[in-house]
C-alpha cells in the first residue's frame, strides 16, 4: 500500500483506522511489524505524525474533534502494535520449541579428559591410606649406593641374597635401587624413632620378559618404636589389604627370609578373582602373594644407630604394577609402559 | 629344591598326609611350591631360602619335621672300621689359608673297587635329579644330598706327592675340571693343589686328572670347610655353579667336616669296598671359635610377637632344632646356636660376649619359636605410635596436584622407561647436563644404555607408539627423576606434549599450536603461583623460532618449551619440560573480592609492525595501569586483508571496575584513551 493511497483516505481519523487495520491483518513477522510501525508512528514520516502536521490547514473549530481523533488513532495503532508484537513473539517461540526437537539418543560431546596412570593412581590410592593411618611419605633418589641398597640392609659384600635382586649398576660405582628401602635406611639414619614413613617410587631390576620389567614400582612401609609387635605388622597390613581390596579379602602370613627382616614373611592375600576358590590366576591355590614383610632386622636397626634391645620396628614392600593389573585386569606388566592411550583412557577409579 | 619324601621318611618317621606336611612346611618358612609323585615315592619341590643352607639336604629337612610334628629325628651312623695303617703316615694336608679354610679333614681308604652303584642309591640319586656316576662317586652326592657336607674323592695314586696344599692360585696356573672345561685361575682364588699342580677348585669341583675312574684304588676324600665368600668368587668368577658351591655360598656346616668325611668313608666301603685308614687328616684352624649363645627372654618373646609363648613349647621346639638351652631364671635361657645355623645367627658386633645379652640377636632366637608355631594365631593389632610423623609428604604432594591439573587439561599421563640409548638422550634439550650421561655398566641392550636425562624421548617413543595405533591427537604428560649426570643431584621433572587436531566434526574438532601448549604450563604455573618469565631461545631438537626458556621470578630455570623438530610425527608435536621441584610459590593465595559495581569493558585494536612483542605491549600496559584496570589480555590477532604486510592487527581487551562505586562511561573513556593514544604513539604502524 502507497502513501498516496492512504493520503487518498483523507483526513477522516476512522477511516485511517480502517487502513491501519487492513495493514496490520497482513503483517506476519518482525520486519513487517517494523515497517507497520514506522509507516504509522514513525517519529518523522509515520501518518500520526503528518495527520497531526495537517492540524493547522483545519478550521479551528474543527481542530479540537480532529485532535481527538487523531489521538484516539495513534492509541489504537499502538495497542494494536503491542499485541501484534505479542502474537510475533508467541509465534517465534512456537518455532522455536518446534525447532528444539532433537535426536536426544545422539551421543553427548565429552569433554576432553586426560587421566593418571594406572601405577600412579594405586600408588595414590595406597599413600592415601597410610596417610590416613598416621604415615608421611618419604622418598630419595634412584641412582643409589651400594651401602643404602644393600650393605645397611644387612646384605653383605658377595652375598648369595644379592643374586635375588638382579641389579643394574653404573659405570660410576653406584647402582639403580632395586627397591625402596634404602629410603627407610636414609629415613633411619636422619631421624630418631618413633617413625612411620612409606616410600613410594621406581626401582628397577635386570630382568625383562613377559612377567617382568626392568623398572617397576614399590610402596614400602617402616614404623620403628617402642613396643612394636609382629602383631602390629599384622594389623597394619590387614587393615591396608581391606582397604586396598574388600573388606573380606582374606590375609596370611608365611614365613619367608629377607636380609633386612627378621622374622620375615611373604603375604598372600584370597584370590581377587576367584575370591580364594582357585581358578587360572592363583595356580588353583586360592591365594596370591602381593606383599613382603617383617619385623626390622636388629642389624639394621644397628646399622641405622638405633638400638634394637629398646626399639624394635616392621617393614612391607609390595609391587605396586602387580596391584594396578589386579585392580584393571591389565594381564601383562609390560602393557603398562607402553603408554597405549587406547589402553590408558579406560582406566578410572 | 627336590626333596624325597622317602628319604626324608628314614630319617623321621612321619606319617602326616604328604599335604598336611606340606602345609606345615611352608607355615614354618620352608615354601612347598610343588608335589609330584614318582612310583612309591612323593617329591617336595621345596623353596629353600638362602639363609636356611642347614635345610638343603635330607636330614636337615627331616629335623625341621621332627620338631613340627613332634617325632625323634634319627642320627647319622658314621661308625667306622680302621685298618691299622695310619692315614697321616700315607698322606699330608697342608692349609696355607686358615682362615678361607678353617677346616680340611682327609680320610683314606684303599682298595676300592669302583663300579657301578646298587639300585637304591642310584634311585635316591636320580629321585632329586642327580645322575649316578660310580659307586665312590655316588657316596659323594649321597651324603651331600643327605646332610649337605659337601666331599671330593681324589685318586689318591694321582695326587703328586700323596700332598693336599689349600691355598690361593698362582698366575697363570690352569686346571681341567670335571666337567672337561679348561680353566685359567685367578690368583684370588682358592684352590686345592697337590704336590705339583691345581686338582680342584675349594668348594667347586675337583679336577680331571685327579678324578676316581675304573682304575682307581685307592682314594683321599676331602671334607673340608670354606668361607662362604671365597667359594662364591671362585664360582663367580669361573662363571660356576655346583651343588657344593651353592651351599658354600650360602654357608655350610663348620661343625660337619668330620662327620662329612666318616660317613662317605662308611658309604664307600660298604659300596665299593675296602678299607678305612686310621685316623682323619684333621687340619683345625684353632683360632676360629664356632659357638655363637644368646638370651632367650620369653617375656620380650611375647612383647615382640604380641603374644603369649608358653616356656615347654618353646623349649621342646629350639632343642629339637639344635640349639642348646640352659636356664638363666624362669622363662629366660642362654641358647647355644647349632653350628649348621652359624651363618644365620651373625652376632651383634656392638655387644660383646660378656654382655649379658650374648652376642647373638634375640630377634633371631624369637624367629625360630614364631616360625615353628606359625604366624597364624598372632593376634592382629594396630600400633599406637606417639610422636611426630617422620618426613614430610611435600613432594608427593605436589607431584598429585600436578597429575591432576595435567589430567584435568586433557593430558594423559605416560610412564616411560628411566633409560635410552645415546642418540636419544642427546636429541632434545634438558633441564641440566653435567658432562657425561650416568652409563649402565651392565645394560639390558643397547636400547637403554645411559640414563634419562630429558622426559622427551620417552614421551615421543609413546607418541610414536600411539601414531602406529591411528592416533592423531596426541596429549601426554610425564613425571620423573631426570639424571642430569655426574653427583649432580636427580631432578624430578614434568613433560607435556601435545599435537594434533582433537575430536570429530560433530565435537567440533579443535585445532592445536604452540599456544595450547603454553597455556597449558602456565595455568599450571599458576596453579602453584609460580609466575615465570619466557625468553626466547634456539634450543637444540626445537624447530627455529618456537623455542623459549622459562625462568622462575628469582631467574632459576623451570624449563623450556617449543615445537619439537621431528622427521617421524604426521603433526607437529609441541613439548615442554619443567622443573617440577620449581613449581613453588605463593601457594595457596587470598582472594580478590570481586566489585559489586557494574564495570565497563573497552576494547583497542592496534596495527603494529611483526617485530613488536605482545610482552612488550604488556609491559607498555603494566606500566601505565591505570588505577580501576582490573584486567587485560590478548582478545584477538588478526593479519590479512586491511593489515599492512609485515604488520600484525593486535586487540586487546581491558576491563574496568571500581571498587566502591559504578564508574561513568566519561571516567572510563578517559582514562582508556589517554592509554590508547600512549599505545598508539608508541607500537602504533607507520609505513615508513
Amino acid at each position: 500500500m502507497s502513501t498516496e493511497e492512504s493520503a487518498g483516505a483523507g483526513l477522516d481519523p476512522s477511516e485511517q483506522l480502517r487502513l491501519f487495520e487492513a495493514e496490520a491483518g497482513g503483517v506476519a513477522d518482525r520486519e513487517a511489524w517494523e515497517a507497520l510501525r514506522l509507516r504509522w508512528i514513525g517519529r518523522k514520516q509515520g501518518v500520526v505524525r503528518s495527520l497531526l502536521g495537517r492540524l493547522r490547514e483545519l478550521p479551528p473549530e474543527e481542530r479540537r474533534d480532529f485532535g481527538q481523533g487523531v489521538n484516539r488513532l495513534k492509541e489504537k495503532v499502538e495497542a494494536r502494535l503491542v499485541e501484534l508484537d505479542e502474537e510475533l513473539e508467541a509465534a517465534e517461540r512456537r518455532r522455536d520449541r518446534a525447532e528444539a526437537r532433537v535426536d536426544v539418543t545422539l551421543p553427548g560431546r565429552r569433554p576432553h579428559l586426560g587421566g593418571i596412570h594406572p601405577v600412579n593412581l594405586v600408588n595414590r590410592r595406597i599413600v592415601e591410606i597410610f596417610t590416613g593411618l598416621g604415615y608421611s611419605v618419604a622418598e630419595g633418589p634412584e641412582a643409589e649406593d651400594d651401602f643404602h641398597n644393600f650393605e645397611a640392609l644387612n646384605f653383605p659384600p658377595d652375598h648369595p641374597a644379592r643374586d635375588t635382586q638382579d641389579t643394574f649398576f653404573l659405570e660410576d660405582g653406584r647402582l639403580l635401587r632395586t627397591h625402596t628401602s634404602p629410603v627407610q635406611i636414609r629415613t633411619m639414619l636422619a631421624r630418631k624413632p618413633p617413625i612411620r614413613v612409606i616410600c613410594p617410587g621406581r626401582v628397577y631390576r635386570h630382568d625383562n620378559d613377559l612377567r617382568h620389567s626392568p623398572m617397576f614400582h614399590q610402596v614400602e612401609g617402616l614404623a620403628v618404636g617402642e613396643g612394636i609387635t609382629f602383631g602390629h605388622l599384622k594389623g597394619t597390613l590387614e587393615a591396608f589389604i581391606h582397604e586396598l581390596f574388600t573388606e573380606d579379602t582374606g590375609v596370611r602370613l608365611r614365613p619367608s627370609y629377607f636380609p633386612f627382616t627378621e622374622p620375615s614373611a611373604e603375604v598372600d592375600i584370597t584370590c581377587p578373582f576367584c575370591g580364594g576358590d582357585g581358578c587360572r590366576v592363583c595356580s588353583k591355590t586360592g591365594w596370591m602373594e602381593i606383599l613382603g614383610a617383617g619385623m626390622v632386622d636388629p642389624r639394621v636397626l644397628r646399622m641405622c644407630g638405633i638400638d634394637p634391645a629398646v626399639y624394635s620396628g616392621f617393614a612391607f614392600g609390595l609391587g605396586i604394577d602387580r596391584v594396578a593389573m589386579i585392580r584393571y585386569g591389565i594381564p601383562n606388566i609390560r602393557m603398562l609402559f607402553e603408554n597405549d592411550e587406547r589402553l590408558l583412557s579406560q582406566v578410572r577409579g | 629344591m627336590i626333596f624325597s619324601l622317602e628319604w626324608l621318611r628314614r630319617y623321621v618317621p612321619v606319617e602326616a598326609s604328604v599335604e598336611e606336611l606340606a602345609a606345615r612346611l611352608t607355615a614354618a618358612g620352608l615354601a612347598v611350591e610343588g608335589l609330584q609323585s614318582r612310583g612309591e615315592d612323593t617329591l617336595l619341590d621345596v623353596d629353600v631360602t638362602t639363609n636356611r643352607p642347614d635345610c638343603m639336604n635330607h636330614h636337615g629337612l627331616a629335623r625341621e619335621l621332627s620338631v613340627l610334628f613332634d617325632l625323634p629325628l634319627a642320627s647319622l651312623d658314621v661308625s667306622l672300621e680302621e685298618t691299622g695303617e695310619r692315614a697321616a703316615d700315607l698322606a699330608e694336608v697342608e692349609v696355607e689359608d686358615p682362615v678361607d679354610c678353617p677346616r680340611y679333614v682327609a680320610r683314606i681308604v684303599r682298595g676300592v673297587k669302583v663300579g657301578p652303584s646298587p639300585e637304591w642309591l642310584v634311585e635316591r640319586l636320580e629321585s632329586v635329579g642327580l645322575r649316578s656316576i660310580n659307586n665312590v662317586v655316588d657316596a659323594s652326592n649321597f651324603v651331600l644330598w643327605e646332610m649337605g657336607q659337601p666331599t671330593h674323592a681324589f685318586d689318591l695314586e694321582r695326587l703328586a706327592g700323596a700332598k693336599v696344599v689349600v691355598r690361593r692360585a698362582r698366575p697363570g696356573e690352569r686346571l681341567v675340571t670335571l666337567d672337561g672345561e679348561a680353566r685359567v685361575l685367578d690368583p684370588e682364588a682358592l684352590v686345592i693343589g697337590d704336590g705339583e699342580g691345581v686338582v680342584g677348585l675349594a668348594g667347586v669341583m675337583g679336577g680331571l686328572e685327579t678324578e676316581v675312574t675304573s682304575a682307581t684304588s685307592d682314594i683321599l676324600i676331602e671334607s673340608a670347610h670354606f668361607d662362604p665368600r671365597v667359594v662364591r668368587e671362585t664360582a663367580n668368577r669361573l662363571g660356576m655353579h655346583t651343588d657344593a658351591s651353592h651351599r658354600f655360598e650360602r654357608g655350610a656346616d663348620p661343625g660337619a667336616a668330620g662327620t662329612g668325611a666318616d660317613r662317605v668313608a662308611k658309604l664307600i666301603v660298604e659300596l665299593a669296598g675296602g678299607s678305612v685308614l686310621a685316623g682323619a687328616i684333621d687340619v683345625v684352624n684353632e683360632k676360629l671359635d664356632w659357638g655363637l649363645a644368646g638370651r632367650l627372654d620369653l617375656a620380650r618373646l611375647d612383647r615382640f610377637a604380641g603374644a603369649r609363648y608358653s616356656d615347654v613349647a618353646v623349649e621342646r621346639w629350639l632343642t629339637g632344632l639344635g640349639f642348646g638351652l640352659e636356664a638363666a631364671g624362669p622363662g629366660v635361657w642362654t641358647a647355644t646356636v647349632p653350628t649348621w645355623r652359624h651363618y644365620d645367627f651373625l652376632p651383634d658386633p656392638a655387644r660383646p660376649l660378656e654382655s649379658s645379652q650374648g652376642p647373638v640377636f634375640e630377634a633371631d632366637l624369637f624367629e625360630e619359636a614364631m616360625r615353628i608355631r606359625g604366624f597364624d594365631d598372632i593376634a592382629a593389632d594396630l600400633p599406637a605410635i606417639s610422636g611426630p610423623e617422620a618426613g614430610s609428604s611435600a613432594g608427593h604432594l605436589r607431584r598429585e596436584e600436578i597429575r591432576r591439573h595435567l589430567a584435568a587439561c586433557g593430558y594423559m599421563e605416560a610412564v616411560s622407561f628411566a633409560f635410552h640409548d645415546r642418540e636419544s638422550e642427546a636429541r632434545r634439550p634438558a633441564l641440566a647436563r653435567v658432562g657425561d650421561p650416568l652409563t649402565l655398566a651392565n645394560p639390558l641392550s643397547e636400547l637403554y644404555t645411559v640414563m634419562r636425562r630429558s622426559l622427551l624421548p620417552g614421551l615421543e617413543s609413546a607418541v610414536s607408539f600411539n601414531q602406529r595405533r591411528g592416533a592423531v591427537a596426541i596429549r601426554l604428560f610425564e613425571i620423573g627423576h631426570v639424571f642430569p649426570g655426574g653427583d649432580h643431584p636427580e631432578v624430578e621433572a614434568v613433560a607435556i606434549v601435545g599435537g594434533g587436531s582433537r575430536g570429530m566434526p560433530w565435537d567440533r574438532r579443535t585445532p592445536y599450536d604452540l599456544f595450547d601448549l603454553k597455556g597449558v604450563v602456565e595455568s599450571l604455573a599458576e596453579h602453584f603461583g609460580a609466575p615465570f618469565e619466557v625468553r626466547p631461545a634456539d634450543l637444540p631438537g626445537l624447530v627455529p623460532g618456537t623455542g623459549s626458556e622459562l625462568f622462575t621470578t628469582g631467574g632459576r630455570k623451570l624449563g623450556h618449551l617449543g615445537r619439537l623438530a621431528s622427521d617421524e610425527s604426521p603433526v607437529p608435536l609441541f613439548a615442554a619440560e619443567l622443573s617440577a621441584e620449581l613449581l613453588t610459590g605463593t601457594g595457596v593465595a587470598s582472594v580478590r573480592v570481586p566489585s559489586r559495581h557494574p564495570g565497563v569493558e573497552a576494547d583497542l585494536t592496534l596495527t603494529h609492525s611483526n617485530d613488536v612483542h605482545w610482552s612488550e605491549i604488556e609491559r607498555a600496559v603494566e606500566e601505565r595501569r591505570s588505577e580501576y584496570l582490573v584486567s587485560f589480555g590478548l582478545k584477538d590477532r588478526y593479519r590479512g586483508e586491511g593489515v599492512p604486510a609485515g604488520a600484525v592487527n593486535t586487540t586487546v581487551f581491558f576491563r574496568y571496575n571500581a571498587a566502591d562505586r559504578s564508574l561513568t562511561q566519561e571516567e572510563v573513556n578517559e582514562r582508556h584513551q589517554a592509554l590508547t593514544r600512549q599505545l598508539e604513539g608508541r607500537f602504533g604502524w607507520s609505513e615508513n
